[in-house]
């Protein structure tokens, strides 16, 4: 369990975040939804240990700010939104890096394999010995999350949950792509992990989150499930955008939704 | 058309091991290992005199053989007291120049960080000749009490004020601008040149010849004591710098990943600060201004093994340490029986190298 209470996040005196109270629960996607500049990033890298914060956030049940990197690092993995580097890694030289807090929850041995089934998972199988600058940004996104997911590989580590922090982690992928690392994620919070996932396609958040937090100029302004959250009135007042859930297009305007898939990309 | 009974698994195990450097990096290094052997060998037999190295070795080993001509006591000082010590402090120098520029350039991101480059190497400069300099007047309350420590120790802490002030200007927020870094680092450097020119002006005509050919870079004045001085110092940072390769490895990332991975970033950050410093400090103390040499190595090495610290830290000990030898036996040789300051070596070869480097990564620059 992931719990804040009152978090503010202040950025060279500029209040980016104001008392935020959030929990994630482990078997649940968390997701994280707003307009532009409404904090999420803040928020999460607040959660994430990267930013200082006022206010309190326990990570299983202990003070973020009482424990070090590498205790952090055990129970949960972070995906920025994008990741550039500096010298010319291969793909299973990058994914090998999540490895290296060593505590990825497979039996002893299984490590060495585990770059593999990982890039096999984000549907990079083969990609190991290419050069990560080559890769296309959405193929570098996924690389990243294998990288991710080595780190906690195993949803429970000693009988307690562990977390994946996905910031857009679908936003430069294609759509069968998204329907897969959003998969992923359920499928790590099916195993007793948690998810927390920064999104913006309203749709792919209605269809894979169990609760939605809705930020809104650095505030809270919804929490529920996406049934309780997305509504008419909510989406005007936090999108300032007057949109319909639920409402088809007129006549022969084509539409595809994420829903409507039917093989498991 | 191809067996695939026999193609398939063949295939599977090539791609078992894909995007998996570490096997060739460990022959890299196991060859390296040779070529230092090699060099070290070379350099102990070649020089303006005609003493061989392999009979003081071979007479070392065996004693003399019967019917061989014992070895003459020249020779045996010629070997032991002047091109020995001189071989030790080659490889010694050549290794902490090679794997700080490796670490510096990890620290920073960027595979251009040099501590020649970016004024380290200047403060460390700034620092030693100050102790030259002032050491017997103004500085020696200071100076006395340390005795042979007191000129690493300065050049120590000269290139860890430039190394500090250096970071502190390049890096916000954990992004190193590569521009800012090299410009600051010319700012640094001219700021300690004019500071050392200064110290210069002040110099007695004895110290003036001392500090010039010091300056230009020169291993000429290996000593068993100048070793006894920076040895424990420069083994220290080489024996401590491997301890930073995993988490250099993930600062590639970016320092707020490598944060996520746990890494105590900070200490890392100031580990490796220190550890250059040092390294550079040692070097610069004992044998001046040698260029280069921490941009070449790990660069050639990261096209051969990959950019993973872990073996490019040892790797570029290995080939720092061989490449100083083969510049220092060039440098005896080759207007003997003179001998040319090593830094124009390094510098003479070195510095189109980085032009080279700068044309095909113009990207990197451009940042």
């Amino acid at each position: 369990m992931i719990e804040t209470r009152d978090v503010s996040v202040a950025i060279a005196g500029k209040r980016i975040v104001s008392g935020v109270d959030f929990d994630a629960r482990p078997g649940e996607v968390a997701a994280i939804v707003g307009p532009n500049g409404s904090g999420k990033t803040t928020f999460l890298k607040a959660l994430s240990g990267e930013l200082a914060y006022t206010g309190r956030v326990a990570l299983n049940g202990r003070d973020l700010s009482a424990l070090k990197p590498v205790e952090i690092a055990v129970q949960r993995a972070v995906l920025p939104q994008a990741t550039t580097l500096s010298f010319p890694f291969t793909v299973r030289e990058v994914v090998k890096l999540g490895l290296v807090g060593g505590r990825s929850g497979v039996l002893p041995g299984e490590d060495a394999r585990l770059p593999e089934r990982a890039l096999a998972r984000v549907d990079l199988d083969g990609f190991a010995g290419r050069f990560y600058q080559e890769l296309s940004g959405g193929e570098q996104q996924r690389v990243q999350l294998a990288r991710v997911l080595c780190q906690v590989w195993a949803p429970l580590l000693d009988g307690r949950p562990r977390y994946l922090f996905l910031d857009e982690p679908v936003s430069s992928l294609d759509i069968k792509h998204q329907l897969i690392i959003m998969n992923i994620a359920r499928d790590f919070a099916r195993r007793g992990g948690g998810v927390v996932a920064i999104l913006h396609d309203l749709n792919l958040t209605a269809m894979y989150a169990d609760r939605i937090f809705v930020m809104h100029r650095g505030r809270l302004a919804a929490t529920g499930s996406p049934r309780e959250v997305l509504s008419d009135d909510l989406i005007e007042k936090v999108f300032d955008c007057r949109l319909k859930v639920g409402v088809l297009p007129a006549g022969n305007v084509p539409f595809v939704l994420p829903q409507s898939a039917t093989s498991v990309c | 058309m191809v067996d695939q009974s026999i193609a398939g698994p063949a295939k599977a195990m090539t791609s078992a091991s894909e995007g998996d450097r570490s096997a060739r990096a460990r022959i890299v290094i196991l060859l390296l290992c040779l070529g230092l052997v090699i060099a070290a060998l070379l350099s102990l037999t070649s020089g303006a005199s005609d003493a061989s190295a392999l009979n003081v070795i071979r007479d070392g080993l065996f004693g003399a053989m019967p019917g061989d001509a014992a070895l003459s006591a020249r020779d045996s000082l010629i070997v032991y007291d002047i091109r020995l010590p001189r071989v030790i402090l080659g490889m010694l120098v050549g290794a902490a120049l090679a794997v700080s520029g490796a670490v510096m350039q990890g620290l920073f991101r960027n595979p251009l960080a040099d501590p020649g480059l970016v004024g380290v190497s200047a403060g460390s400069s700034l620092g030693a000749v100050a102790v030259i300099v002032l050491g017997g007047t103004m500085l020696a309350p200071l100076t006395a009490p340390l005795g042979t420590l007191a000129l690493p120790l300065a050049a120590f802490c000269g290139g860890l004020a430039t190394t500090l002030v250096l970071y502190q200007v390049a890096t916000r927020q954990g992004r190193t601008s590569v521009a800012t870094m090299l410009l600051a680092g010319i700012a640094l450097a001219a700021l300690a040149m004019a500071l050392t020119g200064i110290l210069i002006f002040m110099a007695d005509d004895r110290q003036l010849r001392d500090l010039t050919f010091w300056q230009l870079g020169s291993l000429g004045g290996a000593t068993w004591a100048k070793i006894a001085s920076v040895g424990p110092v420069i083994m220290l940072a080489l024996v401590a710098m491997p301890f930073l390769a995993r988490g250099l490895n993930a600062l590639a990332l970016g320092e707020a990943t490598a944060g996520h991975l746990g890494i105590p970033v900070q200490r890392l950050k100031y580990t490796a600060i220190i550890g250059v410093s040092a390294a550079v400090g040692a070097s610069v103390a004992v044998s001046g201004g040698i260029g280069f040499v921490g941009i070449v190595v790990p660069h050639l090495l990261r096209l051969a093994i990959g950019p993973d610290n872990r073996y490019l830290l040892p790797a570029s000990a290995l080939l720092g340490a061989s490449l100083l030898l083969v510049a220092d036996a060039v440098a005896r040789t080759i207007v003997a029986p003179a001998e040319l300051p090593i830094g124009i070596v390094t510098a003479i070869s070195g510095a189109p190298f980085f032009l080279w480097i700068l044309l095909r990564k113009r990207g990197v620059v451009d940042l």
